[in-house]
């Protein structure tokens, strides 16, 4: 309830109504309100500070352990945790929860965790007469010390005009994880290449009927694992323009690529989280996915449930004639509330939270230098992936495409309207890509971009 | 339309004595009749019977056995405990947050939808036929398309996060007081209340001892309604009280986000599975089930029961 | 007196059911306050997403009223003929319970039902070529599905209020149709179904008003089905993205407004039909 600088505001609201329902009509005339005094200490306006307030946190449930370590490692800090859905799927939890609240002028969380890398885009811009949610990081409030600590690129997504407003958990760069066990059992060699992969995909529909090299059951992984990985340009963003090509070559060979695997059976459509897919994931070769895989596909015992030595990382998968990139799958992002009432212990916990070698990461490659080492060596040590675990995602992390955009919607809403229910229907993305294209333009006329 | 009595037992009686002899055609249409009537009642009953079973079972039974083999008694203690613990008992809070909204809606309802809809029915007043029209035209307005603008009232008077922005919307209902009109001008004449009213009786009396005691089937009926509508109510508590104010059924549409079944991301050791949420489902709807279980008798005969002419 | 006894109500009346309506009527034709006249329609229904969401809803609607009415009377009349009192009884609670699970709840039941595996009815969800979640939930078909929860949820409250409307027709009534020697079909269509007229109406209006508000199934579909039922799928999901995602409130008035006015001018149409005002 710190809301001090708008107290007038709240008052002449609160007399409007109630001195006559019938002339609400008024009330949005007041509801455009400026927002307070910037406080040079942190570069934005911030609110009576109250000490050991009890700082509210939103998180999904799989950061829930994260949050709890802390508390085990901060007990003077009070927290409220509310789990919610991270935003998966670009179910916008984050945004229109925030935009309740706005509309309340209070109500705020103190921290939330987003599964999603675009939340910054909204979040940087006032909304209903508030000041921005998410507080500017670089101007004050984290030193620049520690900021330097992050791996070099991994806070773009959440930078507007310079200005960081989030910081973020992991990277999630796409490389090549394989069952090293059946791959020697059947004598195939670890593809390196888009082309070996496919090729590989024919090989194993004719002799090994029935085991799989991936599931593109999931809106983020068809748009992040494969079109992103493959370098193709259906979602790009230059200043409000927001392009997506289906017809690019690059965008064209990934279709191909993806319904030839769908049509011989090696890329199933089950959700990686589906009860089908885990009852089959013995029959799982290889698959190309995030970091995050690590911990919850393969170290996850009810998911793939890998033995040790098992399953091992590789390189990720480039075109033959192509550049060494890959994609990215998330990789969420906490953000601070700029109406916080209790900033320093907002502080203590997002610079935990990501830099902590014990819990920064929760499960993938944290995007926090200092910790990712100790992650990868840990990794290492612990012998758990066969292979080159720490060079396969060394490379990945530092080969994420550029030319991928981070408009203000996501792209997985329109693959999964278009693209998941029509495989499913049995057609193939080629004939549903013009569909899927002007879905995503659509999206993006919407949220107010141009379509270049 | 003048509405009698119905006394059951004569009714039966009476047809009971006049039974048609049973030719082919009437056996067919029995037997079509009853046909419908045992089709409609698995269609009805099936996935509730399912769901009675369902937190007995784990996960993998679940998936794997006949969707109606029947678990074990000590699964559904550990799915119970699950869910239980589930945010250290955040579906208590849930549960807590329900009844009292809804409750207290529903005491709040009562007491104004019940003298208004007698108003309406049986005296006479200013602005009467108004308020009568009014009240089937807001009734008519989807009750959706007003959360916004509500929102943004409560909003303004710094209402929202308290339980006030949830139980006074809730106590708005002008089904019950249309309903409440409806039995008392159907069912009650004004000749019984003038009798009473030359005899003496105020105003107050003449609501309170000759119009209410008829009434109670419809104040129950609002109440049922009421209380019902309201714990079920998504929409509205979903933007007014979030967060920890929020009521089981916002509650339970938040746990299918940690089912990992429905959620991508919920890899983690906290994930609620198929058969919690099954167990929570049928905790969400509870009381409301326990409602219908004991007023079975009086819901079954609804509108039949009372009357004006003894 | 009257003035007394209803002004609790009106009250109520005043502050959530007309002063929202006005202000929703007030910033359907604004923008920051200043009267900008049909702008916000005409932005909303150029708006891709409007018409396909109008479509849902409009087969929604139909589908479901079309089951209401024809299942509903049906089952009343035959429930009401049933003579064995303990079956006619519990054959209404048996349709009944379903209505304690409406909301979330309902759509949480259905869920387990629709997914082929778990279902206890998977056999029939194949039987319809439908072998997955997805499948099952697919855009082109999923009016059907919701009404189907819909009819579900709210059927058997109907089905006893007509049972009761059906109790209250007088005996003298029924038995000169007997004595005159009408079937059981006859005196349904002659002489149950016209005095139930005013019931069915007033089922009609009020499924109608709550079937063009449909919001909160398919909002769990969407959660559930991972995006593949769309968050813009019901007009009532379109109106909330218009307020919550795009911050337009004057856009999500508008909507509302279309809702308002569509399910005004058609229950006018019912209430002249059913005699819903007989008494005035």
């Amino acid at each position: 309830m710190a809301t001090q600088q708008r107290t007038p505001v709240r008052a002449s609201r609160a007399l409007l109504v109630g001195a006559a329902v019938a002339s609400l009509g008024l009330l949005a005339g007041c509801a455009g309100t400026g927002t307070g005094e910037i406080n040079p200490e942190y570069g934005f306006a911030t609110v009576e500070q109250i000490a050991d307030s009890p700082i509210t946190i939103w998180v999904d449930a799989t950061r829930q352990p994260a949050v709890e370590a802390f508390q085990a490692a901060h007990p003077e800090i009070e927290i409220d945790l509310v789990v919610d859905d991270g935003s998966a799927g670009a179910s916008g939890t984050f945004q229109t929860k925030i935009a309740l609240a706005d509309q309340a002028g209070d109500g705020w969380p103190d921290v939330v965790f987003s599964s999603q890398a675009n939340d910054a885009s909204w979040a940087s811009q006032p909304n209903a007469g508030q000041q921005a949610f998410a507080a500017p990081l670089n101007q004050g409030f984290l030193d620049d010390d520690f900021l330097d600590g992050f791996t070099a690129g991994a806070l773009e997504p959440a930078t507007v005009d310079g200005t960081v407003y989030g910081l973020r958990n992991d990277l999630a760069p796409v490389l090549f994880w394989y069952n090293a066990a059946l791959f020697a059992e059947f004598g195939y060699e670890v593809p390196t290449t888009w082309e070996e992969y496919e090729a590989l995909g024919e090989m194993l529909a004719a002799e090994h009927p029935g085991y799989f090299l991936g599931s593109i059951g999931d809106s983020f992984v068809g748009p992040y694992v494969y079109y992103w990985a493959g370098e193709a340009p259906i979602f790009t963003v230059d200043g409000d323009s927001f392009g997506s090509d289906l017809s690019d070559p690059n965008s064209v060979k990934v279709t191909t690529m993806l319904d030839n695997m769908v049509a011989n059976g090696t890329l199933i459509q089950d959700s990686l989280f589906s009860a089908e897919f885990v009852t089959q994931s013995d029959k799982l070769l290889a698959i190309p996915g995030a970091a995050w895989y690590s911990g919850a596909l393969f170290q996850n015992p009810d998911n793939v449930g890998a033995e040790p030595g098992e399953w091992g990382a590789a390189a990720p998968l480039v075109w033959e004639d192509g550049a060494e990139v890959t994609g990215n799958i998330g990789g969420g992002m906490w953000y601070a509330s700029s109406h916080s009432a209790n900033l320093d212990a907002v502080k203590t916990f997002m610079q935990f939270i990501v830099s902590d070698e014990e819990t920064a990461g929760t499960g993938g490659l944290p995007a926090y230098d200092s910790a990712a080492a100790a992650w990868l060596s840990g990794q290492a040590e612990s012998g758990f992936f066969a292979g080159d675990f720490e060079g396969a995602m060394s490379t990945a992390a530092a080969t994420v495409w550029t030319g991928w955009g981070f408009p203000n919607f996501s792209p997985e809403t329109a693959y999964a309207k278009v693209i998941v229910p029509g495989l499913a229907e049995g057609k193939t993305i080629a004939e549903l890509s013009a569909d899927w294209e002007q879905e995503m333009k659509n999206e993006a006329q919407t949220v107010g971009y141009t379509i270049g | 339309m003048v509405s009698l009595n119905a006394n059951n037992r004569t009714r039966q009686l009476a047809r009971a004595g006049r039974l048609r002899p049973i030719t082919p055609s009437v056996f067919l249409g029995r037997a079509l009749a009853a046909a419908v009537v045992v089709f409609f009642s698995l269609f009805f009953i099936v996935p509730i019977a399912w769901l009675l079973i369902a937190p007995s079972k784990d996960g993998r039974q679940l998936l794997l056995e006949n969707p109606f083999s029947v678990g074990t008694l000590d699964q559904f203690a550990a799915n119970w405990e699950s869910l239980m613990t589930y945010q250290n008992g955040l579906v208590w809070t849930w549960l807590g947050n329900s009844a009292f909204y809804a409750t207290a809606a529903l005491v709040i309802t009562l007491v104004i939808s019940i003298p208004a809809g007698y108003a309406l029915a049986l005296t006479e007043f200013r602005g009467r036929h108004l308020l009568l029209v009014t009240t089937l035209v807001v009734m008519l307005i989807p009750n959706t398309a007003l959360v916004l603008p509500v929102f943004l009232e409560l909003s303004a008077v710094r209402l929202i996060g308290s339980p006030l922005a949830v139980i006074l919307p809730f106590s708005f209902f002008p089904f019950g007081v249309y309903l409440t009109y409806i039995y008392f001008s159907t069912t009650i004449s004004r000749d019984l209340l003038d009798a009473a009213r030359i005899d003496g009786a105020s105003e107050l009396r003449v609501f309170g001892q000759v119009a209410l005691p008829l009434a109670t089937p419809v104040v129950a009926l609002v109440g049922f309604f009421s209380f019902t509508g309201n714990w079920t109510n998504y929409f509205l508590p979903f933007v007014t009280v979030p967060g920890r104010a929020a009521p089981i059924q916002v509650g339970i549409a938040e746990l299918l986000a940690n089912v990992p079944q429905f959620n991508p991301t919920s890899a983690a050791s906290t994930t609620i599975d198929l058969p919690v949420l099954a167990l929570a489902t049928l905790l969400s709807v509870a009381p409301v089930l326990i409602v219908f279980l004991f007023s079975q008798r009086f819901l079954v005969t609804g509108m039949t029961a009372g009357g004006t002419k003894g | 007196m009257g003035t007394i006894f209803s002004s609790g109500y009106t009250i109520f009346l005043l502050a959530f059911g007309v002063g929202p309506a006005v202000y929703a009527l007030f910033l359907a034709f604004t923008k920051n306050g200043a009267f900008v006249g049909f702008d916000n329609f005409v932005r909303v229904f150029a708006d891709y997403r409007f018409l396909p969401a109008v479509g849902h809803v409009a087969l929604f609607v139909v589908v479901w009223l079309a089951c209401l009415i024809v299942f509903v009377v049906l089952l009343a009349l035959i429930v009401h003929a049933i003579r064995i009192r303990w079956l006619s009884t519990t054959s209404r609670f048996l349709f009944y319970i379903p209505g304690a699970l409406a909301g979330a709840s309902s759509v949480l039941l259905w869920l387990f039902v629709l997914d082929p595996a778990v279902s206890p009815v998977s056999f029939i969800l194949e039987a319809f070529g439908k072998e997955s979640f997805v499948q099952v939930v697919q855009t082109d078909t999923l009016h059907i599905v919701l009404a189907i929860i819909a009819f579900w949820t709210g059927a058997g409250g109907w089905i006893v209020i007509m049972y009761g409307a059906l109790n209250n027709i007088s005996d003298e009534v029924m038995e000169a149709a007997r004595i005159d020697g009408a079937g059981p079909i006859n005196t349904a269509w002659h002489i149950q179904i016209p005095l139930l007229r005013k019931w069915i109406s007033y089922m009609a209006i009020l499924s109608l008003a709550a079937g063009t508000q449909l919001f909160v199934e398919p909002r769990v579909l969407a959660q559930a089905s991972k995006g593949v039922v769309t968050q813009d799928y019901s007009l009532n999901q379109l109106a909330f993205l218009y307020a919550f995602r795009q911050n337009d409130f004057n856009g999500s008035a508008a909507i509302s407004l279309v809702l308002l006015v569509v399910a005004l001018g058609l229950s006018v149409f019912f209430v002249f039909r059913g005699g819903l005002f007989e008494r005035e």
